[in-house]
C-alpha cells in the first residue's frame, strides 16, 4: 500500500459522516391510512398450551366509515376446540366473543355487545356483528381438546365488510404440550396418603391395596426432632423415612425425586406468579439417574421433580399449601408420559 | 527491504508491549490475578441441596490448622446431589474447581479440597467431613 491509499481515508470517513448527518435530518411524514378492510391478531396467553386450558386471541378489526361496516368476523382452528356440553358454563369452551372492550377511568375492561353470540360448527366461529361497527377487537378462546394433545394447531382469523371485502390473518402453528396437569389435590397424613402419578389421584391405605401397582409416592407429615415435616416418600424408601408407616400389601415402587425450589409455575401455583411455565422440555432434558427415592422437609412453594419406577412418567409436584395442624397439603400436578 | 524492517518494527513493538503488560499483571492458568498475599484458609462453608436451599444443621466447624471442614447436615439430605461453597481468603483459590453437583454420599471417603493462596506459593488441602442429623 502506497502513501496516496492513505489520502483516500478522511474522505471516508468524511462521507460517512455526511451520511450519517443526511438520515438523522430525514423528515417525518404521518402514515397515510389504507383506505380499505384491515386486521389484526396478537395471542394473548403466554406458556404451554396444555389440553383443557385456553389459547386466548386478540383480532382487530377495522373498515373507515366511508366504506362501509363490518358484517362478520370468524375462526377456522385447524383442530375444532373443544364444544360447550350441557351443563357447562357458556365460557367454558371455544368462542369467538361478542363483545368489544374499552378500559374506563378505573382500568376496568367494559364490554359493549356488537354481534351475535359466536356458533361453532365443525372448527368455525362465527359472529355477525349487529350493531352498525367500523372497528372492533374481539377475543377468540381457543379450548384445547384431547385430539390436540402433541400436534400443532393453526388458526385463520377472516372478516367481511358490508362492501362485500374479505380480509384473513394466519396465526400459529402453535404447538399443544403433551403433559397432563391436576390441580388441587389435598393429601392427609396416613389418611389419603398414597399418590398414583399413573391416575394422578390419592388413595387410602384400602384402595392403595387395590391398586399396589399404581402407588408411585407415600404422603407423610411427621414432627420429629430432625427435619422432617412434609414428605414425598416412595413405598420402597428405606424405613428410616416412612416411620410409623405400615405400607399396603405389594405397595412397593421405587419412585425418584427431586427437590426444586423457584420453580412457581403458573399454571400450578394458580394467578399469583407471572411467567414461570413447567413445559415438555423441561421434563424431556431433566436426568434424575442420581436422585433419590424420598424428599423431605417440603415448604409450600416448593416443588418435587418426580420419575416414577417404571420410566414410564415424569411429573413436577408444585406444594401449594401445607398444614402442621391439619397435618396435610395441597399440591398440584404436572404429568408428562415418557412412553 | 523498507517494508520488512516495518514489519519487524511492528513485531518488535508488540512484543515489547506484550511482555511490559504480563510483568505488570502477573496472572495464573486462570485468569486470575497473582498476587503478593501468602494466605491460605477456608474461611466458611456452605452446603446446598439440589433445590439450591441450605442443607447445613448447623454451622461449619473449620479447622484451619488440621485443614478440617466439618459440617452436619439435615436428616433426608439428598448427598449426591450438593452443592459446596467455599468461602476463602482474599486472593485464595479452589483446586479442584467446583463446576456442578458433588456426590458427598460416600461418608467413609471424605471429599478433599485444595485452597491456593494469592502467590500461588502455598496449598493446603482441606478435608470436609460430613455427617447426617440423627
Amino acid at each position: 500500500m502506497t502513501g496516496k491509499h492513505f489520502s483516500y481515508i478522511p474522505l471516508f470517513f468524511a462521507s460517512l459522516l455526511l451520511m450519517a448527518a443526511c438520515t438523522k435530518n430525514k423528515d417525518y411524514s404521518v402514515p397515510t391510512p389504507k383506505n380499505e378492510l384491515q386486521n389484526d391478531c396478537i395471542k394473548r396467553s403466554l406458556g404451554p398450551n396444555i389440553v383443557g386450558l385456553n389459547i386466548e386471541f386478540a383480532y382487530a378489526i377495522a373498515i373507515p366509515a366511508s366504506k362501509g361496516k363490518l358484517v362478520s368476523a370468524q375462526v377456522v382452528a385447524s383442530i375444532p376446540g373443544l364444544q360447550i356440553k350441557a351443563g357447562d358454563l357458556p365460557n367454558s369452551a371455544t368462542y369467538l366473543q361478542d363483545s368489544s372492550f374499552y378500559t374506563n377511568g378505573s382500568g376496568v375492561d367494559v364490554p359493549v355487545g356488537v354481534g351475535t353470540r359466536s356458533v361453532t360448527k365443525e372448527g368455525v366461529n362465527v359472529t355477525t356483528f349487529t350493531k352498525d361497527t367500523n372497528a372492533v377487537t374481539l377475543r377468540y378462546f381457543y379450548r384445547i381438546p384431547e385430539e390436540a394433545r402433541g400436534k400443532t394447531v393453526k388458526f385463520t382469523f377472516s372478516a367481511t365488510s358490508s362492501n362485500g371485502e374479505t380480509v384473513t390473518y394466519e396465526m400459529g402453528p402453535y404447538t399443544i404440550a403433551k403433559m397432563d396437569m391436576k390441580l388441587n389435590l389435598i393429601p392427609t397424613n396416613n389418611d389419603k396418603c398414597y399418590l398414583s402419578i399413573a391416575d394422578m389421584a390419592l388413595y387410602n391405605a384400602t384402595e392403595a391395596a387395590a391398586n399396589p401397582g399404581k402407588i408411585d409416592l407415600v404422603y407423610l407429615y411427621r414432627s420429629l426432632s430432625v427435619q422432617f415435616g412434609h414428605a414425598l416418600v416412595a413405598p420402597a424408601a428405606p424405613k428410616d423415612y416412612l416411620p410409623g408407616v405400615t405400607l399396603p400389601a405389594n405397595v412397593n415402587r421405587d419412585t425418584k425425586l427431586s427437590k426444586a425450589w423457584n420453580v412457581q409455575d403458573f399454571h400450578l401455583a394458580g394467578l399469583k406468579y407471572g411467567t414461570t411455565f413447567v413445559d415438555d422440555p423441561d421434563f424431556e432434558k431433566l436426568d434424575m439417574s442420581t436422585s433419590p427415592d424420598f424428599a423431605l422437609g417440603l415448604k409450600e412453594e416448593a416443588g418435587v421433580w418426580v420419575e416414577t419406577g417404571d420410566g414410564k412418567y415424569r411429573a413436577y409436584i408444585f406444594i401449594n399449601k401445607v398444614d402442621n395442624t391439619g397435618q396435610s397439603a395441597r399440591i398440584s400436578i404436572k404429568r408428562y408420559t415418557l412412553k | 527491504m523498507k517494508k520488512y524492517a516495518i514489519i519487524n518494527c511492528i513485531l518488535l513493538m508488540t512484543a515489547l508491549v506484550w511482555s511490559s503488560c504480563k510483568k505488570e499483571t502477573p496472572v495464573d492458568e486462570d485468569g486470575l490475578l497473582i498476587t503478593a498475599r501468602a494466605e491460605c484458609y477456608v474461611s466458611n462453608f456452605e452446603l446446598l441441596g439440589a433445590d439450591f436451599q441450605t442443607v447445613r444443621s448447623k454451622a461449619p466447624v473449620i479447622d484451619t490448622v488440621a485443614c478440617t471442614i466439618q459440617q452436619e447436615v439435615l436428616f433426608g439430605t439428598d448427598l449426591k446431589n450438593l452443592w459446596p461453597q467455599f468461602t476463602l481468603v482474599t486472593d485464595a483459590k479452589l483446586d479442584p474447581k467446583i463446576t456442578g453437583k458433588v456426590d458427598f454420599s460416600d461418608l467413609a471417603n471424605p471429599k478433599k479440597y485444595t485452597v491456593v493462596s494469592g502467590n500461588r506459593q502455598v496449598r493446603k488441602t482441606y478435608t470436609v467431613i460430613i455427617t447426617v442429623q440423627k
